[in-house]
């Protein structure tokens, strides 16, 4: 459900939406997950001083309620 | 050519557009400057409101939670509203003092100018947080206001956020006084001189 929530989120603002993957990984303390969006869109994602994806953490985290522990990274898809 | 182009411009940040309403009245032309964005035949604000709408429902069904969405212009500003269908199940999207509203407000402005091609002013509420947090605003900045006008001198409020200050403002230039906003963020707090 996270990772759906932020792929919706995260296709709704770059101009590449179909780039976009999200990959989940869960671990003894917490979830992880990693959006993978085309280059060209990191600007978009990360925002001016980090406010987008500070934004982005806030929704997801808020989402995860008192579980918490969710981490998420931003990789271009050029990256492994 | 119609002369009147103060029409079509945007207007400013909230509290250049306050402060030039209600400074001198002769400087009705050239105002507002700052958002330069050339929006000749700009979205409309309906339009907004439904990209909008489209990229909040997206996430309420993904999360399984009901929600009615509102579409609204207020003060020619799209308005959204997210209205509560069971009441508290919206509480974690307003977050810490509307901190998640905030946060998402951010995301479908980007989504709504990703769509429009421009920037986007939208305002976002969430289970009337905004619409509460208002009335309250309106109250308090009431008192301040007779407390200017009582003792002739500056009030200084307390630390606001951007829409906090803004509603501030509004009701003080209603009551025929100026306002300013002073300090950093995230302390900037609005100062009434009285008339």
């Amino acid at each position: 459900m996270l990772a759906d929530a932020l792929d919706h989120l995260v296709r709704g603002i770059v101009d590449n939406p179909d780039d976009v993957t999200v990959d989940e990984r869960s671990h003894r303390r917490g979830l992880t997950l990693k959006v993978r969006v085309n280059p060209a869109d990191m600007g978009r994602v990360i925002g001016k001083a980090g406010r987008t994806a500070t934004a982005l953490r806030t929704v997801i985290g808020a989402l995860a309620g008192k579980k918490g522990g969710v981490r998420v990274d931003f990789v271009d898809t050029a990256e492994h | 050519m119609s002369a009147e182009d103060t029409e079509t411009v945007v207007e400013t940040s909230e509290e250049v557009g306050i402060d030039s309403a209600a400074g001198e009245p002769a400087t009705e032309s050239v105002v507002a400057v700052e958002t330069g964005g050339e929006s000749e035949e700009g979205p409309t604000l309906a339009d907004e409101g439904d990209v909008a709408a489209d990229y909040l429902e997206g996430l309420l069904d993904i999360i399984d939670i009901d929600g009615d969405i509102d579409i609204s212009v207020a003060n020619g500003r799209p308005a959204v509203a997210v209205i509560e269908v069971d009441k508290g199940d919206l509480e974690h999207l307003v977050g810490p003092d509307g901190s998640v509203l905030t946060a998402l407000q951010d995301l479908t402005r980007l989504a709504v100018s990703r769509e429009t091609g421009h920037r986007s002013r939208l305002m976002l509420d969430i289970a009337g947080h905004r619409a509460t947090r208002r009335a309250e605003l309106q109250r308090v900045a009431q008192q301040a206001i007779a407390e200017a006008k009582e003792t002739g001198a500056p009030v200084r409020m307390s630390a606001m956020t951007p829409f906090e200050r803004k509603v501030v403002h509004d009701e003080v230039a209603a009551a025929g006084l100026t306002s300013e906003s002073e300090g950093t963020e995230p302390q900037r707090y609005v100062v009434i001189t009285p008339a």
